[in-house]
């Protein structure tokens, strides 16, 4: 049993860009390494950083997209189509396809996110050619087989009860998301629903494929142990052939925050737990405040002692954890809190976590608290730079936002200079008020629906429902 | 090895060992390896390690939920809670405030075997942490009120990754039949009447006993200096006392000599299968040949169980396999996660045709190569960071007896023969060597206006 959920070993994970050392490393806290950066003729975009402590070689790439280039009612086409680009590509069927990764201990994932289909992988030094060949397959190369879509769809829709029947504190999210962004694309999940999934045929897998795999959409950052002059050659040869067919990313309109007063009850028969998200519509990549954001977020619900968490569990014993999410994608994404509680006490630590969103916008945050949140920040930073895997998504990140080096290089610095006035800022700005929230509740509808009433009109569905979102709605 | 963490996460297993190769030879840095006993038997493991300015910093117990019994099933892991909520010198949370307004963060887990505190500091606040460590270990305050606050959080816990998952309640009922005798029967989480009972002279007495420097293991890697960790440590944990080596756990699990079976009914829309079969301890000549067989059945999309039950029978969603590795023997692991109306009996049914195949024929050309390059890779995945690496020090010498055969276990993979892995194969995954749970779903009772 870990002692607590969140705080993850893998700092690089964390989605907002993080810090550097202040006071503890006065010196300056740390430097991205030299890479290099180079636009193929086809206009695929290649890093290349070179590191040589332990003979790995990671790649982390995106092809803008993901699932805001789904057809509407298509939500999960950008899933099933970046698992079955591994489902055969190149001389090889699945099972072969698999069998060579796993053959040489390699790891190879895809992954269908929001603003871009995802592709990563870790092999050892010695068989960076055959990385480079199944990258190149699945680019180029996927046979996007009819049979292989068949069972990677009915898998998805099975595999979507095994989640409905585990802990659902991956779920609430994908409903919250639902809800608050309606008919934008980005109330679209990454799984896709039981419901859409079977809307998805395999012709339309296939139209997906042609318009986003395409060498003006790939941004490939590959780090480890090689040679940069080399590893640039090979990856010339790999991908230098490969045209693109010219479709457009959508454009897309920042989406508003909803009226708020809203209540989803997702009704889960026999649960003894309620999880519960509680945000509207924050705030974009592009912000130019996301250290701040940062440093709020991270004293509000981002780290052990933050408010959240020292109310609802340190103090009250309610909750295992509590915490604050501020998602930042392209346009204005969802800033959320998220907890979980005995079915009984509900309300107590809705309302708990209620108090503490009123004491951050009505008393903000004070000095020694910015100082706390600041080193903290600024000390853990370096973690999340320390493999090359990690240096290959990080680097990601920052080239598929268009930011520039100043992000990492320049972050403790930033850090240190956030002022209390900033701070205030952003927190009336990013964080709603009270009366623009929406809430998302999984749990026992019997027992805790009337209750519920107290925030607003309350919308209920069930887990079992096919759709992420009520009918009636 | 992680009991309890590793079987809340199937498939996430964390691999800690190498494969063929010369990892002694091509580790750099592992020379810089230091190691000193103080007086009081807290033995300290320090690998430099300047590529980042922060040390992880994991300090192991030698306590787990095998030192438990009935009355106080859970305590283990509650006491890993209550290391974080004051000492007679700090108030409860003081110690979290401290270590995060200085640049750190921490974590800690409780397996069967072991209780592991780990934080991740920068190296300037390392004196820091050797106070704020030492003061919990050696100052730790029982403040009923606090205790009965802590009893929530676990109960949390406990509904989170148990009783609101049908995987966790399957798990929990299939580990506690497998065991009839040895306290590995116990969740780590623990039983909920025994949550609502602990007494205070069971916490005190719990950490006079096992959370003594005799006890325990430090280990840290990274911006650090071995020789002013060695003066750090003697400084901060030298005045801790010896106490009496804790009784062993006696208790030996008989002989399992006939197929146990149970159903779990759950409010559930799929059905999963969950098979267990008794395994020797971590130190045993057999883990190696079993880690790679584990490999073969069930690691990954290539492997065995996966292509036969997911691929071409299309019978599971999804399969796991995963193993302990502690201080005795334990478990291995199978899960098929069923799609809604799927086929428990057919899928048992291929599941133990699999099973049996391995026990009786050889492995083909490259499946033994297979899993020992998964094995290698995932070695040095875990040696690129500061924290695997401290993980794996402290890993090998708490359950292997000597933190150097790290460097040596590429070789124990690479003397691995395919007919050791069937022969393995052939005495583990039985049918009378297995406790066999099936999650039943039953359908929600229908609700007022539906």
């Amino acid at each position: 049993m870990n002692r607590y959920p969140f705080w993850r070993r893998s700092l690089a994970a964390t989605v907002l860009v993080l810090a550097v050392m202040a006071r503890a490393a006065a010196a300056g806290g740390i430097q991205l390494p030299a890479y290099q950066q180079i636009q193929l003729k086809n206009g695929a975009t290649l890093v290349l950083l070179e590191k040589h402590d332990v003979p790995l070689v990671a790649f982390s790439a995106a092809l803008r997209g993901g699932l805001v280039t789904e057809p509407a009612e298509k939500n999960g086409v950008a899933s099933l189509t970046s698992q079955l680009l591994q489902k055969g590509a190149g001389e090889r069927d699945a099972k072969a396809f698999a069998e060579a990764v796993a053959a040489v201990g390699g790891v190879f994932d895809v992954s269908a996110n929001l603003e871009y289909l995802g592709l990563s992988g870790e092999f050892m030094a010695r068989d960076t050619d055959l990385m480079i060949s199944l990258l190149a397959d699945v680019l180029r190369r996927p046979h996007l087989d009819q049979a292989e879509f068949d069972k990677l769809r009915n898998r998805a829709i099975q595999g979507l009860a095994g989640m409905k029947d585990s802990d659902a504190r991956g779920l609430v999210g994908i409903y919250a998301r639902a809800l608050v962004f309606g008919n934008h694309p980005y109330a679209r999940s990454d799984t896709g629903s039981e419901a859409s999934l079977a809307r998805v045929s395999h012709q339309d897998a296939k139209e997906y494929a042609r318009d986003n795999l395409s060498p003006e959409r790939l941004l490939l950052v590959i780090a480890g142990d090689f040679d940069a002059g080399s590893m640039r050659d090979k990856m010339e040869k790999a991908l230098g052939g490969w045209t693109s067919v010219g479709a457009k990313t959508p454009q897309l309109p920042a989406a508003g925050r909803v009226p708020g007063g809203r209540v989803l009850l997702v009704d889960k028969p026999g649960a003894t737990q309620t999880y519960f998200w509680i945000g509207n519509i924050g705030v974009s990549r592009s912000d130019p405040d996301k250290v701040a954001i940062d440093l709020v977020n991270t004293l509000f619900g981002g780290r052990f002692t933050s408010m959240l968490n020292t109310a609802l569990r340190i103090e009250s014993g309610l909750t295992y954890g509590a915490h604050s999410n501020v998602d930042m994608p392209s346009q204005p994404g969802t800033v959320a809190m998220q907890s979980y509680t005995a079915t009984e006490t509900t309300i107590e630590a809705v309302d708990l976590a209620l108090e503490q969103l009123k004491g951050l916008r009505t008393k903000g945050l004070d000095e020694a608290q910015l100082r706390s949140g600041k080193t903290y920040r600024q000390g853990l930073f370096p973690m999340g730079f320390e493999t090359a895997k990690m240096l290959a998504g990080q680097l990601l990140s920052l080239k598929f936002y268009g930011l520039d080096d100043s992000n990492v290089n320049d972050y403790a610095r930033d850090m240190e200079a956030v002022s209390a006035e900033k701070a205030a800022a952003v927190i009336s700005r990013v964080y709603p008020g009270l009366d623009d929230l929406v809430y998302v509740f999984i749990g026992n509808s019997e027992a805790i629906g009337e209750q519920l009433e107290t925030y607003g009109k309350v919308t209920r569905m069930s887990i079992t429902d096919p759709d992420w979102t009520a009918s009636e709605e | 090895m992680f009991r309890y963490l590793v079987r809340l996460l199937p498939g996430l297993a964390l691999l800690l060992c190498a494969t063929s190769g010369h990892a002694r030879d091509a580790l750099a840095g592992s020379e810089n390896i230091q190691s000193r006993t103080l007086e009081n038997g807290l033995k300290v493991i320090v690998w430099p390690d300047q590529d980042i300015p922060n040390v992880a910093w994991y300090h192991w117990v030698r306590a787990g939920a095998r030192n438990e019994h009935p009355g106080i099933t859970g305590l283990s892991h509650f006491f890993e809670h209550m290391m974080f909520n004051g000492t007679s010198k700090r108030e409860p949370g003081e110690f979290d405030r401290i270590m995060e307004a200085n640049g750190g963060a921490n974590n800690a887990y409780t397996s069967s075997d072991v209780t592991v505190y780990t934080d991740w500091v920068p190296g300037a606040a390392l004196e820091l942490n050797f106070e704020l460590e030492s003061d919990r270990f050696q100052n730790l305050a029982f403040v009923e009120e606090v205790v009965n606050s802590e009893r929530g959080v676990v109960y949390s816990e406990r509904r989170s990754s148990v009783d609101n998952q049908s995987a966790g309640k399957l798990l929990e009922q299939v580990n506690a039949t497998a065991f009839v005798a040895h306290p590995y029967q116990f969740p780590v989480i623990g039983w909920p009447s025994d949550i609502e009972n602990w007494k205070m002279q069971d916490l005190q007495q719990y950490f006079r006993t096992y959370y003594a420097p005799n006890n325990t293991t430090l280990v840290i890697v990274g911006a650090v200096q071995p020789d002013q960790v060695f003066a750090l440590a003697e400084k901060y944990f030298g005045p801790i006392s010896t106490q009496p080596a804790p009784e062993p756990v006696r208790t030996v699990e008989p002989p399992q000599n006939g197929q146990r079976r149970l159903e779990v009914f759950d409010t559930a829309q799929a059905p999963i299968l969950a098979v267990a079969f008794h395994i020797p301890q971590a130190d045993h000549a057999d883990t190696a040949a079993l880690t790679l067989a584990m490999d073969v059945l069930g690691e990954g999309s290539s492997s065995r169980l996966y292509q036969r039950l997911v691929e071409q029978e299309q019978l599971a969603v999804e399969v796991f396999a995963f193993k302990d590795e502690g201080f005795d023997p334990g478990l291995a692991w199978i899960f098929a996660m069923l799609p809604p109306d799927g086929d428990l009996q057919r899928t048992e049914q291929v599941l133990f045709e699999e099973l049996d195949k391995m026990g009786s024929e050889v492995l083909l050309p490259g499946e033994l190569e297979k899993a020992r390059n998964i094995q290698m890779a995932n070695f040095w995945r875990k040696l690129a960071t500061i924290d695997g690496k401290a993980d794996l020090l402290g890993t090998y010498e708490v359950f292997y007896g000597d933190y150097g055969k790290m460097l040596d276990v590429p070789a124990h993979y690479a003397g691995v023969s395919p007919e050791q892995v069937k022969d393995v194969v052939a005495r583990v995954f039985r049918r009378a060597n297995s406790t066999l749970g099936l999650l039943i779903p039953e359908a929600a009772e229908q609700e007022e206006g539906e």
